[in-house]
């Protein structure tokens, strides 16, 4: 379905993306990577906003720049807020319908059932200035499905709901993509995980790993780690730490702490915490290395510049 | 998670048969919606009131109704060009601009055919806004009856607004998809330079302009002709009206082809859109 070889983009000197090579299947996918990794410039190439410097696009076998046929198939709900706020969600959706090739009155009958759709039909006659966020997020959604696509592009759809909507949004894109292909990025695993896509890592414009979230999982679980400890009797509990067989290695970097090397962090820290309560020792700091996912996201960039797990 | 499903046939009736154009008039209905704002309503009525406050106040300095041939002269200053050159620099200008600032180009981007009928839409709004304020300016004027036997001129000067504004907003197309971070500048330089400096030098780039054509269609609507001074023969074109007329229109298509050409091509980083 979506195609990159060897594809890199460049804005002047500066590297949107750079030398990606990647094959996604019908289906429904999350582009992962923190702010600034490449993702929008990545689905800005699959939605033929943009033409790659070097090497080729394809979505649905053909080039999606300038081509009306790919175009018509793919529907795309980018990040930037809609700031179009004197229209209304019924105006706006059925703007972009009649804009995908629809008649008027066919146009306004798919703005008003996909607005149903994605909960806004009470709110579909006020202006998009007296909605809040999450439904001003849904009021995209629905301009990107109304036409049906094949595939759905979503860019940070997420970003700035609070809980409920953010609940309310995934299950909703969830629900559409039972049948259609979705290509989603985001910066935040969990959101990607809920949609129970498979999952491709960008990092500095460099597609770092792919797969499924349980593959990338298992590839984060082999990287290298390390867990942290202040102590006021470091030597015994290092000592105690050196026992469990989780760890690999172990070294003082002060009177009072040391670092235990370990590919479980969070499973590590939990036994040095339990043999210090158990030797009565006091820990004054038990920190696992960092898994947060810019964290991670080094550690594949590593791991893809060939260094080993 | 299951494949996509192929994608359904639309039901009989729901494509439009000349989707390009519906979608163009698509466009053209939404930016007119979004002409219907107070603030630009306010300066609507401006450009509606403005021709005949200066023909009043020309007519009270001299305390005359004026003649026919000045009446002319000072509605055409007026109308065709002031109120349809400002009235275009502000609703074509900003075609690509705008969209860009209110994020929804990309939404209309990534549509098949959005870029042009972006342009063009945004075009026919323009040419139908201002077209629209600089008749009821060229009306209002008029109904005063400032200018003497001035209803006569009523049909030539429908001519030359409506003239004005489709080759205009074409013209204004190209700085609005060139640069349209400072398309209104541009529009302002393409103005000046182009159709007042350009149009009034007597050489092939003045064939190029629309000013030549209007000014030489005043000239043939006035029957001027004979009284002009040698001199300003230089400044119209010896063809018949009908070539005029055709000539701007040409103009109008070509502005346009170039300027759909280029937005068709050009690509924004994300970091513009904003």
């Amino acid at each position: 379905m979506i195609s990159l070889t060897h594809v890199t983009k460049l804005y002047g000197s500066v590297i949107g993306v750079n030398d990606v090579t990647v094959d996604l299947g019908a289906g429904a996918y999350g582009l992962l990577g923190p702010n600034g990794a490449g993702k929008t410039t990545f689905l800005g190439l699959v939605t033929g906003q943009l033409r790659p410097s070097i090497g080729r696009v394809r979505v649905f076998g053909e080039r999606p720049f300038f081509n009306a046929r790919v175009l018509r198939r793919i529907g795309y709900c980018p990040a930037s807020d809609l700031t179009e706020r004197s229209a209304t969600p019924r105006e706006w959706v059925r703007y972009l319908v009649q804009l995908s090739g629809f008649t008027p009155a066919a146009s306004l009958k798919r703005a008003d059932s996909t607005l149903e759709q994605v909960g806004l039909g009470e709110a579909a006659r006020r202006p998009l200035s007296t909605l809040s966020k999450g439904m001003r997020q849904r009021a995209k959604l629905a301009g990107a499905i109304a036409h049906d696509p094949d595939l759905l592009v979503l860019d940070e759809p997420f970003d700035g709901l609070d809980p409920v909507a953010r609940h309310e949004l995934v299950s909703l894109v969830r629900t559409w993509a039972r049948s259609r292909s979705l290509l989603v990025a985001s910066h935040l695993l969990h959101e990607v995980e809920s949609l129970q896509a498979g999952l491709a890592v960008i990092l500095g414009g460099r597609l770092v790993a792919s797969g499924t979230v349980h593959e990338i999982r298992d590839l984060i679980d082999t990287l290298p780690s390390e867990v942290r400890v202040v102590s006021t009797a470091p030597r015994r509990l290092a000592e105690l730490a050196c026992g469990c067989p989780e760890a690999e290695a172990v070294r003082f970097v002060g009177n009072d702490t040391f670092i235990v090397d370990t590919r479980v962090p969070r499973l590590l820290a939990e036994r040095i915490g339990e043999a210090a309560i158990g030797e009565g020792i006091l820990v004054r700091e038990l920190v696992p290395g960092d898994r947060s996912l810019e964290g991670i996201f080094g550690r594949l960039v590593q791991l893809h510049r060939g260094a080993t797990p | 998670m299951t494949g996509p499903r192929p994608s359904p046939d639309r039901a009989a009736g729901e494509s439009s048969p000349l989707p390009a154009l519906a979608a163009i008039v698509a466009v053209a209905r939404f930016q007119i919606d979004r002409l219907l704002t107070p603030p630009r309503l306010a300066l609507a009525a401006i450009g509606v009131i403005f021709p005949t406050a200066v023909l009043l106040a020309a007519a009270k300095a001299r305390d005359a109704s004026l003649d026919h041939d000045l009446g002319a002269i000072l509605l055409y200053a007026l109308v065709p060009e002031a109120v349809c050159m400002l009235g275009l620099l502000v609703t074509i200008s900003p075609a690509v601009a705008d969209e860009l600032e209110r994020g929804t180009w990309v939404h209309v981007a990534v549509r098949p055919g959005g870029r042009r009928a972006l342009l063009l839409g945004t075009w026919l709004a323009a040419v139908l806004w201002t077209g629209a304020v600089a008749l009821l300016g060229l009306l209002l004027a008029l109904l005063t009856g400032v200018i003497s036997n001035g209803w006569s001129l009523l049909g030539p000067f429908t001519i030359l607004v409506c003239l004005s504004c489709i080759g205009r907003a074409a013209l204004f197309a190209l700085p609005a998809v060139i640069v349209p971070k400072r398309s209104l500048v541009a529009s302002v330089g393409v103005a000046l330079v182009v159709e007042y400096l350009a149009g009034l030098i007597p050489a092939v780039i003045n064939q190029l302009t629309v000013s030549l054509r209007l000014h030489t269609l005043l000239v043939r609507f006035m029957d001027w002709q004979r009284t002009l001074a040698p001199e300003l023969q230089l400044l119209i074109d010896d063809r018949p009206p009908s070539a005029q007329v055709a000539a701007v229109l040409l103009l109008a298509v070509v502005y346009l082809a170039i300027a759909v050409a280029i937005l068709e091509w050009r690509q924004f980083p994300p970091s513009e859109e904003s």
